[in-house]
Order: C-alpha cells, then structure tokens, then sequence
C-alpha cells in the first residue's frame, strides 16, 4: 500500500473534493491509502503527487472517474434501516397518492420521487419493491423513480441489477428475495418487472440540478456526511428547491438538518424522522 | 482446532470410510450418509458447514440434488462435489447451481484439506464482517433514537423562539405586556 505523505494530503484532498465534493481532513488519510492506493497502483504511480499530475493532465477524465468510484462509499443494503421503508409504506405514500389523487381529476397521477445518492441501486430498488406490493394496480399511476450517484461504477451496476449473495444476504427477506430476483449463480439479478420502474443516471450532488424537475418524495441518505458544513447547506437548499411544496424528504437516520436548513421542518411518525418543507 | 462441520455423502463404502477417518483425524465434525436419501434426512436434523458429495450415485438423488437440497436447507452450507474424471462437465453445471468447488477422483488429501481451509478463511472473514455490521447496526440504532430525539426537540425551540420573536416585535402593544407574553412562552418550555 502508497503511504500519503503529510505535504500531499492537501493537494490531494482538495482535488478530491473539486471533483467529488467529498470533503476528507488529514485525519482521514487511511482512507486516501486504502482506497486509492489500487488505483495508484494500476496506473503504475508510486506517489500521490504522480496520481494526482497523472488524473489532472488526462483529458479523458478516465482517471478521475476511477479516483470517483475508488473513493465514493458503496456500503449499502435492501431495506437498509428498516425505518425509512416502514415509513414509505404506511405514511409517505399513501398520503402523497391521496393528495395527488385528489388533484388529479381522472387523469394519471405522476408520483416522482428520488434517492440522490443511489449508489449501487438497492435503496431504489427497495423503494420499488415497497411500491409494488403496496399498489395493486400499478397502471392507475406514472411512478417516476430516479437514482443518481457521482460514481460510473455504482451507476453501471445498479443500472443492470445484479448483487452477490453478500450484498444480498442482509436485509432482503427470503421470500423478496425469490419474488423479485432470478438466481444466476452465485449472483442474483433483479427482475424486469422491477427494473423496469426505476431508472439511474449520474449526477454530482454538488453541481446544479438541471432538468430534474421537482419530486414528491425525496430519499439522500448517509451521503452529506461526507461533505462540508457549508456543501450541507448548499445541497439541502438545492433538495428544498426540488422538492414539491407538500413533498416528503427522509435522510440517514443518524443525520440532522439541526443548523444546516432552516427549510425543512423534522416531523416524527413511529420510530421514523422525515423532513417536510416549511 | 477445527470446529466446521462436514457431511459426508457417497455410496461407496471405502471411500466414505476414509473421508470419514481423514476429516476425523483433521478433528473436523463429521458426519457420514451413504446416499442422497440419508443425507437429505441429515440435512433436516441439523446444521453443515461443508457437505462434501459424490456427484454420481445410485437412486433418485445424486450430487446436484444433495446440492440443491442443502442450499434450500440454509444458503451457507458450502458444497464441494467429488466427481470422476469423465464428468468434470457436470462439475461444472453444478458449480454454476452454486457449488463452491469440486474435487476430481482418486481424491487428493493434500488439496482437499487446503480446500477446506479455504473456505474456513472465507467463512471467518464473513463471520468476522457480519459481526462488525451488526456491532455497526447497535451504534447505528443508539445513535439514531438520540439524534433525532435531539432533532424533534430543537426544532420544538426554534417554534417557541419564533413566537417569542413575534410577541416581542409586535406592534401597538406596550413593551410589558410583550415582555410579559414572551416570558409566558418561554415558561412553557
């Protein structure tokens, strides 16, 4: 493994947030080492410094989409936390589907809602599911379901569904597990009916949202951790600008907009925080 | 010490003998069935970390369905099919059905027990990572109730802060009074 050395962490941190906008101070240095030392490795660098001249003088920006995947957190599971998807089920979407019901006036409700930090599908993935088993006729809607991530990787797996058994042992009940995913060997791929209600596309939370329009339900779970007091602020700003006035936004339930946004307003429903606009 | 334990699955004595005698002398846990039937009867009374199974053998259940009978049974029983030379092939349909090796006759000591040792590795490294998730999951759980018990309640104060705001800016009433009502919000904190 490339030790970091102590006049690199700087200019190395800061390339990594200029173009992740994930925030590392030098008490953080395991992680430069054990997650960008393969890629240091591969591209045949012995030093930081190399990998960083090598990934800012190429063009291709193939380099900074490795040092993208190789940094970006890719910890997560079906129904991770059962909270939030107890939370969906009994309380988020049956009452945005009564409210947009209600408006719609015969034509088609369009329900969106989005997990911003998707990354290898399964919080999207899981809110489908939920979906699924809690509307019987699917067709009476037009569910819109977005995932973005910063990483081409976790955008590239997610996209095409399949999951080791690790990734899929914790958290997906058995019976899930055989109703929505087909087995192919060691690997289970989720199935078309499934997939084919979602749709991922990469996006850096700390850019502009262009073009994404506004969401009934917003899910960004465990990703602001990684960013600046300050990006925080930014980025729920931006969440209170995409999100419908009557719409439902749920972080990390270790998070809290507590100094962060004075937008969003915390309402507790059973052992669940979610966020609704003030 | 090795506490993994093995079921051994073959219908020809001398072979199931010594396995059974190796494994045993390698102070693995051992159990032995003669064919498929037995072996789904064991498979149903208690756990196996490892089934090790004769691909071909007499009578309705063979190797693949020993397999699939143990994988049904609990996804982390670990399968290493022992085949003939000739049908590697099926060793190899069988690995895709989730066998995690395959061993080709006359079996070789030496490489089944660094096989085994293998997948006690991976078994521990799991263990290991399912220990630490779980350790993760409590701090997690812990910390979440604090947190948004904390978060409940800030934003609680911010609501009276407001109020005490309000009242205190408010227009066309003497300051006292003001005072007066911001204190009695404040009181009821």
């Amino acid at each position: 493994m490339i030790k970091i050395k102590p006049n690199e962490i700087k200019s190395v941190a800061q390339y990594i947030y200029d173009i992740s906008g994930i925030f590392l101070d030098s008490n953080k240095t395991y992680l430069f080492e054990t997650r960008l030392s393969t890629v240091a490795e591969e591209l045949g660098c012995s030093t930081f410094s190399e990998l960083y001249a090598k990934a800012r003088s190429d063009s291709s920006k193939n380099i900074e989409r490795k040092i993208i995947d190789a940094i970006s957190t890719n910890e997560t599971l079906f129904f991770r936390d059962k909270g939030p998807f107890e939370l969906l089920q009994h309380k988020l979407l049956p009452e945005i589907i009564d409210a947009r019901t209600a408006k719609s006036s015969g034509l088609k409700s369009s329900i969106k809602i989005w997990s911003a930090a998707s990354s290898t599908g399964q919080e999207l993935y899981s809110i489908a599911i939920v979906i699924k088993e809690l509307i019987s006729d699917l067709s009476r809607f037009n569910f819109k379901l977005l995932g973005t991530d910063i990483s081409d990787n976790a955008i590239a797996q997610a996209s095409y569904g399949k999951y080791n058994k690790f990734e899929i042992e914790r958290g997906l009940p058995k019976a899930q597990l055989q109703r929505y995913f087909t087995p192919a060997g060691e690997f289970w791929k989720i199935k078309d009916e499934i997939r084919a209600m979602v749709n991922f596309r990469k996006l850096n939370l700390m850019a502009p949202f262009g073009g994404l329009g506004k969401f009934d339900i917003i899910f960004c779970r465990n990703v602001a951790i990684y960013f600046t007091l300050e990006d925080r602020k930014k980025l729920f700003n931006k969440l209170a600008d995409s999100l419908a006035d009557d719409g439902f936004l749920v972080i990390g339930s270790t998070e809290s907009l507590t100094g962060v946004s004075p937008r969003f307003v915390p309402k507790r429903h059973l052992r669940s925080i979610f966020y609704q606009k003030k | 010490m090795n506490t993994l334990s093995i079921l051994v699955v073959d219908d020809d004595p001398v072979i199931r003998r010594l396995l059974e005698q190796r494994l045993k002398k390698a102070h693995y846990d051992v159990d032995v069935a003669e064919d498929g039937y037995q072996a789904e009867k064991l498979l149903q009374q208690r756990r196996f970390d490892i089934v090790l199974t004769d691909l071909m053998m007499p009578g309705g259940i063979g190797g693949i369905e020993v397999l699939e009978i143990a994988k049904e049974i609990d996804q982390r029983t670990e399968v290493i099919l022992i085949t003939a030379h000739s049908s590697v092939d099926s060793a190899v349909e069988a690995m895709k059905k989730g066998a995690v090796d395959y061993l080709e006759k006359p079996i070789n000591f030496d490489e089944l027990f660094l096989r085994l040792e293998k997948i006690i590795n991976v078994k521990s490294l799991l263990r290991n990572a399912r220990d630490i998730h779980e350790a993760m999951d409590a701090t997690e759980h812990a910390a979440s109730e604090t947190i948004q018990n904390l978060e409940i309640m800030a934003a609680k104060l911010q609501q009276r802060l407001d109020m005490v705001e309000n009242e205190l800016r408010a227009e066309g009433v003497d300051p006292e009074t003001r005072i007066n009502k911001a204190l009695d919000i404040l009181a009821g904190i």
